[in-house]
């Protein structure tokens, strides 16, 4: 297998179900099977990490009480003033483990405060959520989290499945205004209208499964300049949902374009005022 | 068809002893659960433990004349509830009955089956599902074999169903354990309700309206002409803490229009057996209101989801029971969906 399939499997359920191998990457993992060696090799070629030093923080909830929408944060802290190269954000007994990586880009901020980038993930089963962190200097810096929530992927998404249907792409931009103008860092979120179809979520007609249909690439601007580019899979919730520090430039407005697993471009712009916080 | 005076259930609460029906049914009943119908004058006591029998017959009361309820517990399903814990109804007419929610298992729906069979042998034509969830359609099962049965449904409801089959049919049998849940399969709606569809019962008829998105995406209502009593499924928790799987400003417009219906009663999907409106929807309105000003107060200071969850509505607590099982999933359904406007 190449090295590059074998990430992109990590990433993406369908292409491991598509070639007939089943869930057979770690879907099939027993609960009490640690994972982790085997993602770090997949999936970070077996590099060096270091853990447990105190610069990212995991807020997430114990026990999910909806495993198809987990709320996840990320947070590095201030003292911790390296430049950032990309975060990977991984739900480890997930199907398709690899729920985002993040490539930051000179718009996304570094020193002045608290880096973050919260997300809603769906957690299959009780599972150590794992956030690396790559520095400029090609260090890789985990940490981890458990949590308590299972059959998130393949829980149907849509509550309303033709508002579904009819909104999907809408997407919406919010650019929040800084406490203070000085600040060097603030908030931004992007929102996308997408079932983020799973490929585990089963049509009990056809006996067959909901053919995945996911989000796969994002990138956010803040005017010209890159914020942050993020390769995304299965195990990001329905209606993608990012919000995250970035570097505080002036009101310069905030833009996304995304592309789903079906080609389909999506794109939005943050409004001229800043949301008041 | 019983009248209300045949009719009587035993219900003394907390006593859990068990008594033996004389006569043709033969076998152990709480006198929690008993039905007793005209069966209460030939029940010999003969007291042992209780337990949590199969075959135990379920209580129903006749809340006006032909409409029988059953009360579910105020629980999480569970293997010592057996998932007795939502509401269901059977409504006779001259010519037929109707059964409105299956419970969530194969055996409950046995049981609801034979309490129907206790009460009339006129035949079950159209079994009821006022939407897709396992507490109210998984004992559809029981009535697969009775003659020109029709199972009727929100015509979004077999898509709904059909995408959370796996899930429900895992979960349920995970909480129920395997023997109490033993049997258990989905039937679907054989015919499905657009906007309105009336059912002749026989000197009765029930008019089934589908609704748009709000406790599901395929809720029903249900009302019966002879009584005017009204049929609500799960649009009304009363006691048991409300759940979205729907739409909150969906449900809220919907509250405001159920306050200008006249029935003579409701009956709720998770409640008492019957109650009056508007005040029946007082508690829900209040806590749906209080979660919407909550959580959009919250996405308009920049709050995120996890901050909502940890207060949004809390206030709402002491009004209700399994607040802890189920609130947090709810704020997480109403931001998900309120920070789109």
């Amino acid at each position: 297998m190449t090295e590059q399939l074998r990430k992109r499997m990590a990433r993406s359920a369908v292409i491991a179900l598509a070639a007939g191998l089943g869930l057979a990457m770690t879907g099939g993992a027993r609960a009490d099977e640690d994972v982790w060696p085997s993602l770090q090799r997949d999936v970070f070629d077996s590099r060096p990490m270091t853990e447990n030093e105190g610069i990212i923080q995991i807020d997430a909830p114990e026990r999910a009480e909806d495993a198809a929408v987990v709320p996840i944060t990320v947070r590095l802290s201030p003292s911790f003033k390296e430049p950032v190269k990309s975060m990977t954000l991984v739900i480890d007994k997930n199907p398709a483990p690899v729920a985002a990586t993040f490539t930051f880009g000179p718009a996304a901020g570094t020193v002045g405060g608290e880096r973050r980038m919260s997300t809603r993930v769906r957690v299959d089963s009780y599972s150590y959520v794992h956030a690396v962190v790559e520095t400029a200097d090609g260090k890789l810096h985990v940490a981890k989290k458990f949590v308590k929530a299972s059959g998130g992927c393949s829980a149907p998404a849509p509550k309303d499945a033709d508002a579904e249907t009819a909104e999907l792409g809408k997407t919406l931009v919010k650019s929040y205004a800084p406490a203070v103008d000085t600040t060097p860092l603030r908030e931004g979120q992007i929102m996308i209208k997408h079932p983020n179809r799973s490929g585990m979520q089963i049509d009990m007609e056809t006996r067959g499964y909901i053919p995945a249909r996911f989000v796969k690439d994002i990138e956010v601007k803040s005017g010209d300049d890159l914020v942050f580019r993020a390769e995304t899979g299965i195990s990001i919730a329905s209606n993608p949902n990012f919000r995250f520090t970035y570097a505080n430039a002036g009101d310069k407005p905030l833009t996304v374009t995304a592309v789903d697993s079906d080609e389909t471009k999506f794109s939005g712009q943050s409004a001229k005022e800043p949301v008041s916080q | 068809m019983c009248t209300p005076a045949q009719l009587q259930v035993i219900t003394r609460p907390g006593t859990e002893e068990t008594q033996t029906v004389a006569g043709a049914l033969k076998r152990s009943v709480s006198r929690r659960d008993l039905l007793v119908g005209s069966l209460a004058f030939s029940v010999a006591p003969a007291l042992s433990h209780f337990s949590a029998h199969a075959d135990a017959i379920m209580a129903f009361t006749e809340i006006a004349p032909g409409i029988f309820v059953h009360q579910g517990r105020f629980e999480l399903q569970s293997p010592l509830n057996r998932g007795d814990m939502s509401n269901t109804s059977f409504v006779v007419g001259t010519d037929a009955v109707a059964v409105i929610d299956t419970l969530c298992s194969a055996k409950l729906g046995s049981e609801l089956r034979a309490a129907i069979r206790a009460v009339t042998d006129k035949p079950v034509r159209y079994v009821i599902n006022s939407h897709m969830h396992p507490d109210h359609v998984f004992g559809n099962v029981a009535f697969k074999n009775d003659d020109n049965v029709e199972f009727i449904g929100h015509h979004k409801l077999a898509r709904g169903l059909s995408a959370r089959a796996d899930t429900y049919l895992a979960a349920n049998k995970m909480m129920l354990g395997d023997d109490a849940f033993a049997g258990t399969e989905i039937v679907l709606p054989t015919r499905g309700v657009d906007d309105k569809v009336t059912i002749d019962l026989g000197g009765r008829q029930l008019t089934l309206e589908a609704q748009s998105v709000a406790h599901t995406d395929n809720d029903l209502i249900v009302s019966d002409s002879a009584t005017g009593t009204l049929f609500l499924g799960d649009l009304l928790f009363s006691g048991h803490i409300p759940t979205l799987d729907g739409s909150l400003r969906g449900w809220l417009s919907l509250i405001d229009k159920l306050e200008h219906y006249k029935p003579t009663r409701v009956v709720p999907g998770h409640g008492p057996h019957a109650m009056q409106l508007p005040e029946a929807v007082g508690d829900e309105k209040r806590y749906w209101s209080t979660v919407a000003t909550d959580v959009r107060r919250m996405i308009k200071e920049g709050k995120t989801m996890s901050e909502a969850t940890k207060t949004a509505g809390q206030s709402e607590r002491d009004h209700w029971k399994l607040f802890d099982q189920y609130h947090v999933r709810n704020v997480t359904a109403a931001f998900a969906e309120l920070e789109w406007e």
